[in-house]
């Protein structure tokens, strides 16, 4: 589990390429030993803002905090981080071995053998075999040192990406959607082994991925993006149940989202019917977005509904079925283990405490993060 | 396989332009003038004069090489660099030599050079003394390095160019300084291309003719100028057909060499 100390802050940053606003004043920090996600759809500015953090990127206004200290000025090659690029970057002049102890061949005996007095050549190049070897056990490459790294296939070629970075003993691991080219399966993989790398090495990383899923399965804290600002930070358990806006509420999980209007406190109406809820603190008549998620809407018998609506599609996803429903005013999208055929007429139900009620204002991002 | 149809015109230019003459400078190579076979023109290409040009040819070839390599590294890696991607009027002028005539460009050299050429005309002017530039070694190799230099920044300047940023951004992020990034990233993945730079500017150097001439007066004969000489002057076709034997065999063998240099991949570790 992570400390409860910042470790990197980023603070008020901007970033322009041209005219294009990449990041518009940005606030986050991430603690030590933390596994932080940036979570957004391509473009929403995740990979620049990793890419200001290992200092390949200057921002246009705001302050890097790293350990206490700005590290503006600091150049990438200073910096006690390390990344895991997209696509890999591996050396191809190289071969496995020689990649990985790229790094370590950069720093100085002492920092290598900071307890030996004077370290031997052969002591520093024993050390450096003995960290090589450790990282290669990690990342189940043993017996692949004297390997071309072209000769690699894709997930192989991630794990010595990843030995490579963290060989280094770095304080923080950037990772820019290192999953992004492996099937899915060798990803479920991969996801379950970072995240137990993380927590065996006790290193911060931060990982950016566009994927949902992946975000929740790793992380302890996301921070989601979109058009250049945050949306919301939080655990993957508080986003997905209190999303701050429709753009979160969507992007993470499957959701229905529709239009609706706060009479009063726990009192809402949307799709036709008023529904008691558990939200407060709105003006009276409101108009605010709605989010039921697909699976907290009961299907019953549609003389005891509160909704009254036709099947129209229904679809196999294994665990449950996905059903259309259309009530008239808005078509849901309905999760349920028991199928009702498209044409007959079905009563939706839904408890107060399922219904999430949000801010319009919110998904224009207008928040503070 | 009916596209193997479309190889047939290249196949026919092949026996026309390369392999017919081939045959050719065999045959004469190994005949005398009235028809008889011999070895002799084989012979002459290892005594003392022929060696001593040769030797010529290839330092010269070789100090051109290094030079052209000296000059050009530098040259593309400066015009590759994303400074300088708008300056494309830049690189245009580094290449512009190429698309003259190899003989104008060196008459041109020769009107520089001269006792009252360009430069000596200039330095009188300032004062200075003359200076004798033409019918030196140097002259030779200043138009050698001047007419070649293009061979060697072009493909050194693609292999740049190519190159894929991330992998600079990689060395850097695991601690390497602008210096070491060049020397243990930039230069061992540009190797193809100063490779190639070699060969393209070290074949035709050592081949060369007409810049000894017009530069060097005729004092410093290279490989090239022997060969003209044997066909032109002294219509000796048969040993001109033996020198061209040799020097094919000379570029096949250093060709090979230096493709043996060139690392295989997966090798290229613990070279450094």
């Amino acid at each position: 589990m992570y400390e409860d100390t910042k470790l990197i802050e980023l603070k008020s940053i901007s970033k322009s390429f041209g005219d294009t606003e990449v990041l518009k004043n940005i606030n986050v920090y991430i603690r030590r030993r933390e596994f932080v996600t940036l979570l957004g759809p391509s473009g929403c500015g995740k990979t620049t803002m990793l890419r200001i953090i290992g200092g390949f990127e200057t921002p246009d206004a705001g302050q890097v905090i790293f350990d206490g200290k700005d590290i503006q000025k600091v150049p990438p090659y200073r910096r006690r981080v390390n990344t895991v690029f997209q696509k890999y970057a591996l050396f191809t002049h190289l071969n496995v071995y020689d990649n990985i102890a790229f790094g370590l061949k950069l720093k100085t005996p002492e920092e290598l053998l900071p307890n030996v007095k004077k370290p031997s050549r052969k002591q520093v190049k024993e050390e450096i075999d003995r960290r090589i070897r450790r990282m290669l056990k990690l990342v189940k490459m043993e017996g692949y040192e004297k390997r071309s790294v072209d000769a690699l296939s894709g997930g192989q070629q991630q794990r010595i990406a990843i030995a490579r970075a963290l060989v280094n003993e770095p304080e923080v691991l950037l990772l820019d959607e290192p999953l992004g080219a492996l099937d899915l399966k060798l990803r479920k993989e991969m996801q379950l082994e970072l995240k137990s790398m993380q927590q065996q090495l006790g290193i911060t990383f931060i990982y950016v991925t566009h994927d949902q899923e992946e975000a929740l399965t790793m992380s302890d804290t996301i921070v989601i993006m979109n058009g250049g600002r945050i949306q919301q930070i939080g655990d993957g358990k508080s986003i997905y149940d209190e999303p701050k806006n429709a753009f979160v509420a969507n992007f993470i999980g499957d959701s229905n989202i529709l239009p609706g209007v706060m009479h009063k406190d726990f009192e809402a109406e949307f799709a036709g019917h008023v529904f008691e809820c558990v939200d407060e603190g709105f003006k009276e008549n409101e108009p605010v977005d709605v989010l039921v998620r697909p699976e907290d809407i009961m299907l019953i018998g549609s003389d005891v509904g509160m909704l009254v609506g036709e099947v129209k599609s229904v679809l196999f996803k294994g665990v449950h079925y996905e059903m259309k429903v259309d009530t008239g005013d808005f078509v849901w999208k309905v999760h349920s283990t028991t199928m009702y055929p498209a044409g007959s007429r079905v009563g939706l139900s839904i408890v107060p405490s399922n219904i999430h009620i949000m801010r319009r204002m919110e998904a224009e991002g207008k928040i503070e993060a | 396989m009916k596209r193997s149809y479309f190889a047939g015109p290249y196949a026919v230019w092949m026996i026309l332009f390369t392999i017919a003459p081939m045959i050719f400078v065999v045959f004469y190579a190994f005949h005398t003038t009235d028809g008889g076979i011999t070895f002799d023109n084989i012979i002459r290409c290892f005594d003392a004069t022929t060696m001593k040009v040769f030797l010529r040819s290839v330092k010269l070839a070789l100090m051109c090489t290094m030079l052209c390599l000296l000059l050009g590294y530098p040259a593309a890696y400066i015009l590759a660099s994303k400074d300088f991607s708008k300056y494309k009027m830049l690189f245009v002028l580094f290449i512009l030599p190429m698309w003259m005539n190899f003989l104008l460009r060196t008459y041109a050299t020769m009107s520089l050079l001269e006792n009252r050429g360009i430069i000596n005309t200039v330095l009188e002017k300032l004062g200075f003394e003359r200076v004798n530039m033409i019918g030196t070694e140097g002259a030779v190799l200043f138009g050698m390095v001047y007419n070649f230099l293009p061979f060697m920044i072009l493909p050194i300047h693609t292999s740049l160019k190519k190159m894929d940023t991330r992998v600079i951004e990689a060395a850097q992020d695991l601690g390497a300084n602008p210096f070491r990034v060049f020397a243990r990233v930039t230069l061992p993945l540009s190797v193809p291309g100063v490779i190639s730079g070699i060969t393209m500017v070290f074949m035709p150097a050592v081949t060369t003719f007409a810049i000894s001439r017009l530069l060097g007066n005729g004092n410093f004969m290279l490989l090239g100028d022997m060969i003209e000489k044997q066909f032109m002057e002294s219509h000796d076709w048969s040993f001109g057909s033996a020198l061209s034997l040799f020097m094919m065999i000379l570029i096949m063998l250093s060709i090979g060499l230096l493709n043996r240099i060139e690392p295989n991949k997966g090798e290229g570790g613990g070279k450094w």
